[in-house]
Parts: structure tokens; sequence; C-alpha cells
């Protein structure tokens, strides 16, 4: 038996009022009014039975009365040992599963973590296996399954917040792995966390093995409290027609009840302030802070923007983490496009591709046309994409550098057309396509063919996914190119499978089944084969309003701009065979260190791939091995901005949801108990019994006295 | 001399039925016209100038009170001297301290207070003095004199508008807001004869929570020039009882002073005390020439004053018979 409140054990001082009243008192109930005391007083008053106590049972029902009443007061509660919990006999199999998400830093709900994953640990016996797991974003076992009590503390101990997102799936489901490859007869799992309600989606399916036991920790105790202000989004966005202004606006967001006013948002760039704007942030709203225009250095500037209140409003802003935002911002580089043109090219053969590129700035695209004749090495230099338009590339030692180019990163556009010759990319090119390039399809005669499939997971037609996003369906194709695919990975693309041993990707087909766009990877680089024209003069998808956008994509994609993110999520793995423009130029190739903000260095033997989870909040840099540091590349990694929203699942909803999970096939005995002191106390509710039991005693304590005055007098 | 005629019980009147007469005087004619009537001899029929004897003429003297006729035989001036030639003073002394308020005001409706039964006593007893011509005075005292109408033979009304007036003037509390507190008789019966120009009838109506022996000698001034002093202890049947049954806290009415009381303990030696007390004040008061009586609040007043006033007439008249042997 513990309590809650055990300073209410004072209020059993009360117990001597009936004392009281029973020896000193009880006479003294009426008042009445006599003429003279004279005679009264000359009386002894001395009464041997006034000092006696009167009708001890009904002292005793008073006292009990009272007792009771102290007694509930304290909020007593029964802590019921781990093992009484688990039910059943035999050794326990526990995994212990610890929040580690930023949210879990407010106020002292790590502390409470740690002390609640150190009773669990503490209630393992000599047979008992325990496993702690650390879980945001993504869970980790940081011990194996142990008998070692200090093993597991120390591990406990060192476990520190991070900067990532709750998600509650990636826990059960290596708690549940651990416990079905335990042979012990008795599983159980105890999450401890502040049950975020965003953490767990209905979706998650999470299924124990029979007899599991699940114990929650409410580590935010009876704190509901969801009030937080935090910097959720920076936008940058840059002025028209300048390379290097900006305009820097941030989004303040409050989910508390109360406005929060006198806050200070504050716009720092390489480390200096820019500005400093007062804003009033509406309760459970957000605003907007516009910072104005800037000059952006060149190269890459880190940015941060971030707020204080006037004076600190405390348990209005829990989380102080996500007070902070930072982003990193350059100079718009662009994409560099070169565009070849057969000698004797149409009349405005390029012209369509050249107005569509150069509409946009996001990015940019700076284009060039040169004739095939007069192409040189030093055209490749900087370039993103190369458009062969109805042209046959430089063969024999001329095309080195373009092969180099291609496999370095550069990316290659072939229109096939008309005017390209179906050997014109044989030799040493044929290993470079997707396929061969055959005959002239002539579709005038039914009105020309059109696009029946393509491939909308691809990033060059993502964009046209969703509905009312362009619509290719509405372009006639007269003519076009019959493409061989070499291992024709259609049908095998279109059920989810990549033809990885050609790296032949068919992007679109007409509707006869001919390929219309095939992608071939050769190195870092691609091939993307177009089996019409890119002007009017096979098709009209020159004149369809989904042309301007399928050549911007075509043109990033060819060209691998994947835009320089001004931030990323913590909990989010950089993949830098997708973020080339992380990686300085001139180090293309050869080791890289990946600096997190704590310090810690990550080696990667290439730039050119490598997978960089990234945890923790603040700027990374990435430079050559053996560089100093500042001179890489910098990349911002913020808090997951979900975490911010405190808003709590009930554990019994978790609970519930585990129940469905648990039904398919596995019938998961859960069980949810509160561990923390409130919470038991909460979910027992001694206190409402004992003092139902108080006003029992009280009613008869009445009916007796009264029955007992009645006799006396 | 009228012979005294028993009254028969079925015309006794009951202290409530007299509490709802509301006029004093009413209440009085009914007690005295109605019931003791034949008591005293009637001013009427001349009883009262009854010759008592003869006595030389002194200068000063009124000659018209010269018994001319024994001048005629013995050619001397005698004056002649009737038994009541002259009416006498009858003033009567209520006390209206706070514990004379028990009864029905305190302890609820139905039955007459202390006071209000002083109050008919006295009415009556005024009435009965009026009516044979006596001058009637009324003083009411608590802890000092509150009233003081001084014997006049016109002041029967006045009498009975004070003593009307006396209950909510012994209602509220002394006219400076305290508690008015036990009567001090003994400097106020010196202060209330030395008012007093000729020997007087005086009446003392009170509860007497006072020592035997001091009742004495508060008397004694009034005593000792020559008053002729009747003492009514006027007592509640509780407080003679003491009926109470339940532990209680009890508050004096005179002191305010409380006390925790358990009755069932106390209550046979209170009341040996009280009849003890109420004894020692008989003893003591006849021994001293005092007449006392002691009422019963909850026995009729008429019948009371009866008892009373035959037992008086009787010892009266001993009294005159041994005086003028």
């Amino acid at each position: 038996m513990s309590f809650l409140a055990p300073l209410f054990f004072a209020g059993l001082a009360a117990l001597s009022v009936p004392l009281i009243i029973h020896l000193i008192n009880r006479e003294r109930r009426e008042v009445v009014h006599f003429p003279s005391l004279m005679f009264l007083q000359r009386i002894p008053y001395r009464s041997v039975r006034r000092q006696k106590l009167r009708h001890i049972l009904l002292l005793t029902l008073r006292c009990l009365a009272l007792a009771i009443v102290a007694l509930a007061f304290t909020r007593p509660f029964v802590r019921r040992q781990a093992s009484a919990r688990a039910g059943g006999a035999g050794a326990r199999e526990l995994v212990v599963l610890i929040d580690r998400s930023y949210s879990i830093g407010a106020a002292d709900r790590w502390t409470r973590a740690q002390s609640a994953a150190r009773r669990a640990v503490s209630g393992l016996g000599p047979t008992d296996r325990a496993t702690i797991v650390a879980f945001d974003n993504q869970a980790t076992a940081v011990t194996p399954p142990t008998q070692d009590a200090a093993t597991l503390n120390a591990a406990i101990g060192a476990l520190r917040p991070g900067s990532e997102a709750t998600r509650y799936a990636p826990p059960l489901k290596l708690a549940s792995q651990i416990l079905a490859g335990s042979n012990l007869p008795r599983r159980e799992v105890v999450l401890i966390s502040d049950f975020q309600r965003l953490g767990w989606s209905v979706r998650d399916e999470i299924s124990f093995p029979s007899g599991t036991t699940i114990t929650n920790v409410d580590v935010a105790g009876g704190d509901t409290s969801v009030a937080d202000a935090a910097v959720a989004d920076v936008t940058v966005q840059r002025n028209e027609g300048v390379r290097d202004r900006a305009t820097i606006a941030a989004r303040l967001t409050n989910t508390g009840a109360a406005p929060l006013a006198n806050v200070d948002a504050t716009l720092e760039l390489n480390g200096r302030v820019a500005e400093t704007k007062r804003v009033v942030i509406p309760a459970r709203g957000a605003t907007q802070v516009r910072f104005a225009p800037i000059a952006i250095p060149s190269g890459t500037s880190a940015g941060l923007v971030r707020f204080a209140v006037t004076p600190p409003v405390g348990r209005a802003n829990q989380l102080a983490a996500d007070d902070r935002y930072y982003f990193t911002i350059a100079p718009d580089a662009g994409v560099s496009v070169l565009v070849v043109e057969p000698s004797a090219s149409r009349s405005n053969q390029s012209l369509y591709l050249t107005r569509a590129l150069a509409i946009g700035d996001r990015p940019s695209f700076r284009v060039d046309v040169r004739k095939v004749g007069g192409l040189a090495p030093a055209d490749l230099e900087g370039r993103s994409l190369v458009i062969f338009d109805e042209v046959a590339p430089p063969a024999g030692d001329g095309g080195a550098p373009l092969r180099d180019f291609v496999s370095g990163g550069g990316g290659v556009l072939l229109v096939a057309g008309d005017q390209l010759p179906a050997s014109a990319w044989g030799g040493e090119w044929s290993a470079a396509l997707p396929g061969a390039i055959g005959s002239v399809v002539d579709r005038t005669g039914d009105a020309g063919g059109t696009l029946a499939w393509i491939d909308y997971d691809h990033p060059v037609f993502d964009v046209f996914n969703a509905p009312r996003s362009g619509d290719f369906a509405t372009a006639r194709f007269l003519r076009y190119r019959r493409l061989t695919v070499n291992t024709d990975s259609g049908p095998r693309r279109a059920a989810g499978v990549a033809d990885t041993a050609s790296g032949a990707h068919v992007l679109a087909r007409f509707d006869d089944g001919t390929p219309a766009l095939v992608e071939h990877r050769v190195g870092r680089g691609k091939v993307l084969v177009w089996a019409s024209t890119l002007d009017a003069y096979w098709n009209d998808l020159a004149l369809q309003p989904v042309f301007l956008p399928f050549v911007h994509q075509l043109a990033k994609y060819a060209g691998r701009y994947s835009g320089a993110r001004a931030s990323f999520t913590a909990g989010e793995v950089l993949d830098l065979s997708r973020h080339g423009e992380l990686v300085a130029s001139g180090q293309r190739t050869g080791p890289v260190v990946v600096e997190a903000p704590s310090g810690a260095k990550t080696r990667l033997s290439s730039s050119n791939e490598g997978l960089v989870p990234l945890h923790e909040q603040g700027f990374y840099e990435i430079r050559p091995d053996g560089a100093g540091r500042g001179m890489g590349q910098r990349l911002a990694v913020n808090l997951d901005p979900a975490e911010a929203n405190l808003a709590r699942i009930d554990p019994e909803e978790l609970r519930a949801s585990v129940l469905a999970g648990a039904g398919n096939g596995f019938a998961g005995a859960v069980s949810v108990d509160a561990p923390t002191r409130e919470d038991t106390e909460r979910r027992q509710t001694i206190w409402w019994y004992l003092l139902a039991l108080a006003g029992v005693l009280f009613a008869t304590e009445t009916l007796m006295s009264n029955r007992l005055s009645r006799r006396t007098g | 001399m009228t012979s005294l005629q028993p009254t028969a019980p079925t015309r006794l009147i009951d202290p409530a039925v007299l509490a709802r007469i509301g006029d004093l005087e009413l209440a009085a004619r009914v007690v005295v016209e109605g019931v003791i009537n034949g008591l005293h001899r009637s001013p009427h029929l001349g009883s009262s100038m009854d010759f008592a004897e003869h006595r030389a003429y002194m200068p000063g003297d009124d000659i018209r009170r010269i018994d001319w006729k024994l001048f005629a035989r013995s050619d001397r001036h005698f004056v002649k001297e009737f038994e009541a030639d002259t009416n006498t003073n009858f003033t009567v002394l209520v006390d209206c301290s706070p514990s004379m308020q028990y009864g029905g005001s305190v302890e609820g409706a139905g039955t007459l207070s202390k006071l209000d039964y002083a109050r008919y006593l006295a009415a009556c007893l005024t009435y009965l003095a009026s009516t044979q011509r006596d001058r009637v005075g009324l003083v009411t005292f608590d802890s000092e004199i509150r009233d003081y109408v001084p014997p006049s033979a016109k002041h029967l009304n006045v009498v009975l508008h004070t003593l009307d007036r006396l209950v909510a003037s012994a209602d509220s509390a002394a006219p400076n807001g305290t508690r008015a507190g036990p009567p001090a008789l003994a400097a106020l019966t010196q202060r209330i004869g030395e008012s007093f120009r000729r020997r007087s009838m005086v009446l003392l109506i009170s509860d007497f929570y006072e020592e035997p022996r001091a009742v004495v000698d508060a008397l004694a001034y009034l005593r000792g020039k020559g008053n002729d002093l009747m003492v009514f202890h006027v007592l509640d049947r509780r407080e003679l009882e003491f009926p109470f049954t339940d532990s209680a806290n009890f508050v004096d009415l005179e002191t305010g002073e409380r006390m925790p009381v358990i009755p069932d303990y106390l209550r046979a030696q209170y009341r040996a005390l009280v009849a003890e007390h109420v004894a020692s004040l008989s003893r003591v008061l006849g021994e001293n020439h005092v007449d006392y009586a002691m009422f019963d609040t909850s026995q009729p007043l008429d019948h009371a004053l009866f008892r009373f006033l035959s037992g008086r007439e009787g010892m009266r008249q001993s009294r005159f018979r041994s005086a003028r042997v």
C-alpha cells in the first residue's frame, strides 16, 4: 500500500474531536436559560462518570469514520508487483520500449521515463530477461536480451532524448519480434512514452505472441497541456529574375489555448542577425513572419529562424528545440542544358523545346543550342543535360568526353525523330542505349496514336499523377520511331519490378504498345530516348498544355536536378546518390566525411553513393575526407513539425488498436496498467470506496447517537 | 367587618386565562371583585371610621376632631382618634431583573413568566388597596430603580400603566445596553425607604436569589422605619422541581454565566437546596415580622392571593388585638 498524499495523515488529528466530545463537551450540546445558577453552583460538580468514555461503540464509529476520511485523502493505492501483473509463473521475457523522441524532453518527462525503465528492470527475477529498445521515428534495441541489470541500467542511463518524431509501430514490431523469438513462458512489453497521438496510425498492424502483456507507462502523467510554439516552416522565395536575392518567410505556430504576444522572430544568415520582427501568434493558430528581402551570398549559406517570447511563457511553450528552424540557401544554379541540332535542321526544330525551357525559375534552365558539327568537349563543362535533337552523338574518340559526362552523372536525351539514322547510335554507343531505334511508324491513317500507358510513379511523370494535373491523351502522334528495348522491361516495370540487368525502363508507351520514352542508366548518368519529335512536326504534343511541364520534368530528371533542399527532417536518410548537389563539384568522387551537429563524423568511401541517417537537429557538413571544417557543403536538419503537436492518444485507445492488430491470428492478451503512482492511484480510486465507507459509518453513527440520546433522555 | 368567604375552586382563574386578558385593570378587577371580595372590610360601610381612642388636644390638632360632647361633659378638650381615619400608603416593589423573565417569554407561550405573575399580583393588590382608598405607589427595580410611582390616591392608573409597560422594559436589556444583573436589595430598600414620608404598607415581589439573611438585612431599614412589610416570593415550577433531562449548558439569566449541567445528577440536590432556601426565607422573615408568601406561577393567582390575604388578615387581627391588650 502506497500513498499519493501522505501529508493528509495529519488529518488523523481529527480523531481527537470525538474524544473531546465524549470527554468534555458531550454535556454542552444544548443551552438552557435559567434564572440563576446560585443553587447549581453550590452542588459539588465532580462526576466520575463524566470522565469515563460513554458509548464506546459510538466513539469507535466516529474515530473509524474520521480515520477513513483521512486515509481517503492520502489517496492510497496498491502497487502490484510486475510479476503479479504478468500473471502465470516462470521466467519472463521483458522488452522495455522507451520513447526518446524530442517531445519527451519537455519538462521532466525524460527523467520519469528513465525512472520508469529502471523500475521495470528492477522487477526482473533471476531467470528473467530484458531488452531495452529506444525508439523515436525508428526503434533500436540498445541491449540484447540479458539478465544483467547493470547492463540494462547502464543502457538506460546512456540514452538521451533525440530530435526525431514519435512512431509506435517500429518499436512494437521490434518488441513483437523479440518476444516471438523468446522461449521464456511469460512475455511482457513495457511501453514508456508520452503517448503522442501522431505517433500511432490505426493502419499499423501490430501483433504479439499469445499471452503477451503490455504495460503502458505514461510519463506525461496528468499533464494534458499541449501548448507549444514552434517554427513550423521556412520558405525561401526567390525574387523574380534576381538569382541572388530572396525573401525568407517563416510560419510560427501555437498549439496553446492562449495567444503568445511579444514574440521576437529573428532571421540569422551565416551566424549574423539579419532582422528581428516582433509578432503575435494567435491561440491555436499560426502566423507568418516575412522578413525583408536579403542578398544571398555566394555558395551555400546557413540560415536560421528562431524566436523568443518575452517574458518566457513556461508551460505555454513546452518544447524549446522547435523554436529554431535551420535552413540552407544558395544562389540559384539552375539547370544547364545543351541542345545539339543537326547541321541541316528543320526550321524552328528546337524552338518549342528552347522556349519551354526558357520559362520558369524554379529551377531556371540555361539553354544553349549547338549544331552537331560545332560541338566541342568544352561545351559539356558545367552541363547537366545534353539533348541530341534528331542527331547522332560524336563517334570514336570524339565521343569519349560525352561518355565520361554520362557516366559521371550527366544526362542525355536522345530525340529520335525523323532525321536520326537507325544506325547512328551504334558502335560504342550501343551499350548506352536502352535498345534499338527502328523504323518509322506512320499513324496518319488512323488519325495518329496516343500515349496509352504512362509510368506515373516515375519522377518524370509523378507530377501528372493527380487528377486534373495534365492530360497526355489529347496529344496525337502521327509518326514515331519504333523502339526495341533490349530486354523489354515494360510489363515487369508495370508490375513494379525493375529490369536491373539492363537498367532499361519504359516510361511511356503508345497505344500500339511501342515504347514512347525509355530510360537507361549509364554509370551515374541517364540516357533517355524519346521516340517522336519535340516540335510539332510528328505530333502536336508541343501544342498541348502538358508540354511545358513535361519538358521541365524531363530536363530536371535527366539533368539530375533535385533542387537544393533548404532543409531535411530529422529521421530522414540522406541518399548521396540523389543529392549530388551536396557534394562539392570538384569532389564528385572520393571519400567524404559527414559531420553531424554534435561533431559525430561518418566516413563514406565515395561521394557518389552512401546513406547518411540524419538524427540531429542543426547543420550537417559534407566535405572531402581530410578537408577542414567549413570547407564542405552544409545541409540543414530540423525537427519533424508533427512532433510539436503534443495531442495525446489515450493509452486505452492504443491498447485497443494493438488488440485489434493482435486479433490477426495472434490473440495477444494485452493488459494495460499505469505504473506511475498518479496513474495507478487514479485507476484504482481506492479513495472513493473509503469515502463511501466513511459515509456509511457516519450514517450509522448518526442513527446510533440519536437512539442513544432518546434512550438517555 | 365582613366574614371571610372561602372561594370555590371552580371559580379560580388560571394564570393562562389572566394572561389572555390584555387590560391589566380589568384583570385585577376580575380577581379582586370576583374572587377576593369580602376578605377586607368594605370602605363603603364606614367601618374604617370606627372609634379607636381619645387623645388630649394638642396645639396644632384639627379642631374639627375635638369631641365636643366629651368637652361638654368634662370641660376638657379631647380629640377623637379612629382606627382608620387616614388612608395608608401602599407601595409595591417589583423586581424586574432578568431572572424574573423566566417563564412564558423565555421558555415558550402558554405560561406566565414570573414577571407577569408579579405584575398581576401587584395589580390585584394595588387595585384592592385603591378600592380601600389607600394611596398606591409602585417601585420597579433590577440592579437599580427603574420606575418610581409615588404613593397617591390618584395613582392607580399610573401604577397599572407602569406595570403594563413593565413587560417591555423587562424584556429589553438595561438602558446602557448591558444586562441588568441581580438586584442589590440593601441599597435599593434604603433608597426607597428614604423616599417614604410616612409609614407605608410595602409589598416586595421578587424571586429572591439572595441569601435569606441578606434579604432580612435589606428589609431591616424599611422595617425599622415602621413600614408594614410583605414579601412575595415568586418562583416557576421548573425552578422548584428542576425537571430537565438533557445535559445542557445552563446560562444564568442574571449574569450570563454558563455552566454544563447533567440534570439527572443534580436534580435531587437542587430541589433540596431550593426547599431549604424557601424555608429559610420564610423562617427568618417571619422572625422579623415580615409576611412571606411563596407563589408558584403555575398555581392560580386568585387562589394564592386568597390564601395569603386570609392568613394575613387573621395574623393582622391577632397582632392588633395583642397591641391593644
